[in-house]
């Protein structure tokens, strides 16, 4: 070795070491632990069984707020704080920052006891609960739902049967609502085969597993989710901000919940293979479930890359409603990353603001 | 190890002084001559193993989405439970003897013990909702309605002298 390279490439390989130590501590870390997510500042303002309503601390002085309260209603089989993921990718930050009084209804996790709670419960019991929680705090008699995926759902057979409750805008986002194509996507076939008996899944572990739910999800892109998504850690273990991006991201998608058995036997029987939503059949507490009904101001937000909730699943709805202002907005991403990537900030949330705005007076 | 290391150094501009062309390189230089060696192929393999992965990706796609695939893991799923009913219910027998011998609540218990709080819960949250109707209604009733100036000017002068 020479006289001149041998301090060089010593320091070089000192550095390189360095490197790989610290990337391996990266690794380890995002690998072993959780994320510090859902930091916004919020508070505990109503609770019932295992649900939770927040009210985020607003930071815009009330003469400049929007009159109209935004409520927030994510899917029952995973943790809402998907929309407040991170301080600067948060949808929630986002509009309270925009001026927005936001609540966020977190359903908890059902225990064995809540296996017989079905869409009539949350529906009819829990959303009209927290809705009067909502205006009383608020004081104001009107509000804003927006529902994402199975959250959709709710927020619509809601908007349905209690149209004059103060709904004035429904915000749907990836709503799976529309079943009629039965090849479209994985999980239309996977329960629809006749081989699938969600009975005895029930039958056998009351709730639906978390691990379950979260297989089938995964399971529709298989490559991306199991190898994909961990190459893309290894590939930028040096870089912070994907860093922290997938820890956190990777924090929500294993945070599971199992999802209440009656309610999955509902969801798989009466919309997956009966499509009794949109075909205006479907009964919740012996009222039927008509989507004419529905006349609050409408944004549909579909997701054109959404393998979980085709875009087929989503559209039909706007034929179905009375909302003579309806706006449907169609957006590049997938069913999760459309609100809370990297895009998100750029795009999804000024259209749905711009849109909030004005219908918020 | 070497994986780490290889991933370690992808993407990365090598050193000011390592990328010096007028450096004199040593062949002889183990280190340096895997950086150059791993640093020459990077990007053929990079690129290789994304357009795999895309085409499996794609393969895997339209396998999960094929009828058979439906069929196979619902049977698959079927016989699953099917076969492991026996069994559940031979622990749930057994579990219900151990923990009554033993004299401890069973699942059952804290289910329904649960079951009742939420009851209670409900109730709770009805009253609730009436207090709020009640007080809401005492406050209407009790804010003075609109009425001229001079009234409430009169009004002012009688809170102020009953203080």
């Amino acid at each position: 070795m020479s006289a001149s390279s041998s301090p060089i490439n010593s320091s070089a390989l000192q550095d390189e070491l360095k490197r790989i130590e610290e990337n391996t501590r990266t690794l380890l870390r995002v690998s072993t632990s959780r994320a510090n997510v859902g930091q916004t500042p919020k508070q505990v303002i109503w609770t019932f069984n295992k649900a939770k309503l927040y009210r985020y601390i607003p930071v815009v002085p009330a003469e400049q707020r929007h009159k109209v309260p935004l409520f927030l209603v994510f899917a029952l089989m995973n943790k809402p704080y998907i929309l407040d993921l991170r301080p600067g990718n948060s949808f929630i930050e986002y509009m309270v920052k925009q001026g927005y009084d936001v609540y966020l209804l977190d359903w908890g996790a059902p225990g064995i006891e809540d296996k017989d709670l079905k869409f009539d419960d949350y529906v009819l019991n829990y959303l009209p609960r927290a809705i009067r929680k909502i205006k009383a705090v608020s004081g104001c008699d009107e509000f804003t739902m927006l529902g994402w995926c199975i959250g959709a759902i709710l927020a619509t057979i809601y908007a349905a049967l209690r149209p004059d409750d103060g709904l004035k805008n429904l915000i749907l986002l990836t709503a799976p609502l529309d079943f009629t194509d039965k090849k479209a996507g994985g999980f239309v076939r996977w329960v629809n085969d006749e081989a699938f008996d969600p009975d005895k899944i029930v039958s056998a572990f009351g709730n639906v597993p978390g691990e379950m739910i979260d297989y089938g999800a995964k399971a529709l892109k298989p490559v991306e989710n199991y190898i994909g998504s961990y190459l893309t850690l290894w590939d930028n273990l040096d870089n912070p901000r994907i860093v922290e991006s997938w820890h956190a991201m990777n924090t929500w998608v294993t945070d599971l919940i199992p999802m209440a058995g009656a309610t999955y036997l509902q969801l798989i029987k009466e919309l997956y293979r009966e499509n009794r939503l949109i075909q205006g059949t479907m009964v919740i507490r012996g009222e039927r479930v008509d989507l004419s009904r529905i006349h609050a101001n409408l944004l549909n937000v579909i997701a054109l890359a959404d393998h979980i909730s085709p875009t087929c699943q989503s559209e039909s709805i706007m034929t179905k409603v009375s909302s003579e202002d309806q706006y449907l907005l169609k957006v590049k991403g997938g069913h999760i990353g459309m609100m809370a990537g990297s895009g998100a900030l750029k795009f999804t949330w000024p259209h749905i603001d711009s849109w909030l705005a004005d219908r918020s007076e | 190890m070497c994986i780490v290391f290889y991933v370690c150094l992808e993407g990365k501009e090598p050193p000011s002084t390592m990328s010096n062309e007028s450096e004199p390189t040593n062949p002889l230089d183990p280190f340096e001559t895997m950086t150059t060696l791993w640093e020459a192929n990077l990007k053929n393999w990079k690129s290789m193993r994304d357009t795999s992965l895309d085409s499996w990706s794609k393969t895997m796609i339209d396998t999960v989405n094929s009828d058979e695939y439906s069929r196979t893991t619902g049977q698959w799923l079927d016989t699953y439970l099917t076969l492991s009913q026996p069994f559940r219910r031979i622990i749930d027998l057994m579990m219900t003897q151990v923990l009554t011998g033993l004299n401890i609540p069973m699942r059952s218990d804290v289910t329904s013990l649960a079951e009742r709080l939420t009851n209670i819960e409900t109730r709770l949250d009805d009253q609730d909702a009436k207090l709020d109707d009640i007080l809401s209604a005492i406050k209407a009733f009790s804010i003075p309605k609109p009425t001229t100036s001079k009234t409430t000017t009169n009004n002012s002068a009688k809170v102020k002298g009953a203080r």
